[in-house]
């Protein structure tokens, strides 16, 4: 019993001490090796690997990322491209999956300006951007 | 021959008012170089009591973004019935954005004010950036913006 508990005691550090590092990786790349390198590394190796590679873009939380109030609202059904537009013109695609927003209105030219009493013709503005 | 006078009479009596009532203006926004993407700008008016009247022109086309200017947000609850046909791309930080269009001339002297709400993504909302009243006086004089627009001009 009394050998017991030094030898529970010692190899939980060592646990502790070899898998904490490991546990809070940094994301890929990994220490500037691409994420593929190390995936066909590990995967050609005999033996078994301690990394924890990952792919998530959140870098710098760490092992303690579950602890931490996170603010980024990177998910929050915010489009990060504003110009995206282009994108759309050019494939035909939306790609905004974000629930129950309103129709994106009718662009210039394409109906006649609403009924608000301010523009005194159905004429469309013309518009300039230089 | 007579009937033909008669026609051109009418149809002058019938168009003047028209003509007399449209007041071609053009609305200047220069922005200012700002770091960031396209700016997402409201353009609308408000009554003399301070009512939401209607949009003159929305610069952004997405929607999902319209909750970031905030107070034609809170005007018309982001009902894109109000910009359809009026709406165009957003507005890059340096560039100018000038809008020619036909108002009504009892927009004028009367105690109605224009105002543009401003967004930049990931940059702090700007409600209500400029707020100049339509004036014939005030016609072709600059005003400065708060955030993101260096200046606005209104010319008739």
């Amino acid at each position: 019993m009394k050998k017991t508990l030094p030898l529970l005691v010692a190899s939980t550090a060592l646990c502790a001490t070899l898998g904490l590092p490991a546990w809070s990786g940094p994301s890929a790349p990994f220490y500037g090796i691409p994420l593929g390198t190390v995936t066909a590394g590990a995967g050609t190796s005999n033996t078994a690997s301690l990394l924890f590679v990952s792919d998530d873009d959140d870098e710098g939380h760490g092992w303690l990322r579950w602890l931490e109030n996170d603010d980024d609202d990177d998910d929050d059904c915010e489009d990060d491209d504003d110009d995206d537009d282009r994108r759309e013109r050019k494939y035909g695609e939306d790609d905004d999956d974000c629930g129950e927003v309103a129709p994106n209105p009718a662009p210039a030219g394409t109906v006649a300006p609403p009924p608000n009493g301010l523009f005194s013709t159905d004429t469309p503005p013309q518009v300039q951007v230089n | 021959m007579k009937s033909l006078l008669a026609t051109l009479a009418l149809t002058t009596a019938l168009t003047l008012p028209g003509l007399a009532m449209a007041r071609p203006v053009t609305l200047t926004t220069q922005l200012k170089n700002y770091s960031g993407d396209g700016a997402y700008l409201a353009v609308y008016v408000t009554d003399p009591q301070g009512a939401y009247a209607g949009s003159l022109w929305m610069a952004g086309r997405k929607s999902k973004y319209y909750k970031h200017l905030t107070d034609w947000y809170r005007f018309t609850g982001g009902d894109t019935a109000q910009i359809n046909g009026i709406t165009g791309a957003s507005v890059g930080a340096g560039r100018s954005l000038k809008i020619s269009l036909d108002l009504a001339d009892a927009l004028f002297d009367a105690g109605y004010t224009l105002h543009i709400d401003a967004a930049v993504e990931d940059r702090r909302d700007s409600p209500n950036e400029i707020s100049v009243p339509l004036t014939s006086e005030g016609a072709g004089t600059a005003v400065t913006g708060r955030s993101y627009i260096a200046n606005f001009t209104y010319d008739m």
